[in-house]
């Protein structure tokens, strides 16, 4: 295996399409998965409940300092930044919104990027604002591998345009060809 | 782009300067706090580090922008709802309660305490101190005035604790805004009622280096979203400090979602956000 963790970011519109995702990767999937999803700051119970009836892995909000561990799905908490600290865990932050954004899609990417390099896949799904393009583009500077939902296909395609505009993306797919293709990868 | 190189050189001059030691801070926020803190001034490492060692109110004014100072009036209403319920009671019978913030930056979660021992009938007998590593933030938590567009939304947070009991639906309470602050809209101001802003002990205290410095032990200790910021060599630490501070069956608050790790877990019994030290 090339890769060592799977990041994914999105935002309006990227519900059904995370439920989806997360709902087709088997309980043994080899890989870390981190979610990093804008959400309202005041629904702090019951999307983790949400997400996880339909998954297979394990769904879980991180505590700060928590080990990152192959085969679970990561959520990051709301009204937190995640980060991805050296030592191979995470690490929370409390400090100012990012793009009006906390969880900040960018600030999550940026420390993956920079912790994973070349071994790190990240996808940027429907989503109302730029949060996450600045991101993917540095997982790409790092050397990383970078999808984004085909913005036809997204209930709102700002986030994704802003990310295809930012970098030269590898991929451009459909829900069911990010699927197929993180189900697959070597 | 921040270096590990630049990281040690900011936080050497720190310590050169100072006594303040960053060491042990957590690395990746802290490496993006000190991206911030280059862009806002508009230096590079070296400037900041030669100004940091000749200018001391420069220091001081590094040190408040490189600790993140984000709180908020009964963040997280949950946790507050079930201090009122469920922890607050039990200690109700004693004659004193000594209670800390430690880091209390700017102070809202203060006032939300006070605000909740008064609804209790627990006001008198509260000691509150609270501390900070800054002495701007703990001037701005004296003060006890805040920008009120900024604090809209917390108001909601307000009233899920205050006028709202979640065990009992029908058990609505109006409490008027009145009776804790004051809001000026044109001024864009919430300022706390002058009994509560009288009320807290406020001391500039360094969690890295300070031990327990009121003489006192604790039956509540409130430190939310801090040791974040610390790697796990540091959390332990204080972790410790604050074990060593906390009467037998005291109560350490922690953020949503921070936890008590390494060996001195052992000395905390768990029921959600709440660690309650054991009785040995």
């Amino acid at each position: 295996m090339n890769y060592k963790a799977i990041i994914i970011g999105g935002s309006a519109g990227s519900f059904q399409v995370v439920t989806k995702i997360i709902a087709s990767l088997p309980a043994n999937y080899p890989l870390p998965v981190m979610l990093c999803l804008h959400r309202l700051k005041h629904v702090r119970s019951g999307f983790v409940e949400a997400l996880s009836i339909k998954a297979q892995m394990p769904i879980l909000e991180p505590n700060d300092k928590d080990p990152i561990k192959s085969g679970k799905i990561y959520l990051a908490p709301a009204n937190y930044h995640l980060y991805i600290e050296l030592g191979n865990k995470f690490a929370l932050s409390t400090e100012e919104a990012v793009n009006h954004s906390r969880p900040s899609i960018d600030l999550s990417f940026f420390s993956a990027a920079y912790n994973y390099k070349q071994k790190l896949v990240g996808v940027i799904l429907s989503g109302a604002n730029k949060d996450g393009a600045m991101g993917l583009k540095s997982v790409k500077d790092n050397g990383g591998l970078t999808i984004v939902q085909d913005p036809n296909e997204c209930q709102v395609p700002t986030m994704t345009l802003a990310s295809m505009n930012a970098t030269n993306v590898d991929h451009v797919f459909s829900t069911n060809r990010i699927i197929d293709y993180l189900l697959n990868l070597e | 782009m921040v270096t590990n190189e630049d990281v040690q050189r900011f936080i050497t001059a720190i310590k050169m300067a100072s006594t303040y030691n960053f060491s042990d801070y957590s690395e990746r926020s802290f490496k993006r706090r000190i991206e911030k803190l280059l862009v806002d001034n508009h230096m590079d490492i070296n400037q900041l580090s030669l100004k940091i060692a000749k200018d001391n109110s420069f220091l001081e004014k590094v040190v408040r922008d490189i600790t993140v100072n984000t709180t908020e009036l009964f963040r997280d209403p949950e946790m507050w709802t079930t201090l009122r319920y469920q922890i607050l009671p039990k200690l109700k019978k004693n004659k004193s309660i000594f209670i800390w913030h430690a880091g209390c930056s700017s102070g809202q979660e203060i006032y939300s305490m006070l605000i909740l021992l008064n609804e209790l009938g627990m006001f008198e007998q509260a000691k509150v101190f609270a501390t900070d590593i800054n002495s701007d933030m703990l001037e701005t938590a004296k003060q006890g005035n805040y920008k009120y567009r900024f604090n809209l939304g917390y108001l909601d947070n307000f009233d899920k604790v205050i006028k709202e009991n979640p065990y009992n639906y029908e058990d609505k309470v109006d409490v008027p805004y009145e009776k804790y602050f004051d809001i000026d809209k044109v001024k864009d101001t919430i300022t706390m009622k002058q009994f509560l802003r009288e009320k807290a002990v406020f001391r500039k205290h360094d969690l890295v280096k300070d031990g327990n410095i009121f003489y006192s032990k604790f039956d509540l200790i409130l430190c939310r979203n801090v040791i974040i910021y610390f790697n796990n060599k540091l959390q332990n630490h204080v972790i410790e400090l604050f074990n060593n501070s906390l009467y037998r069956d005291g109560y350490l608050i922690l953020g949503a979602h921070e936890s008590v790790l390494g060996p001195v877990a052992n000395n905390f019994d768990r029921t959600k956000g709440f660690y309650r030290k054991k009785q040995f």
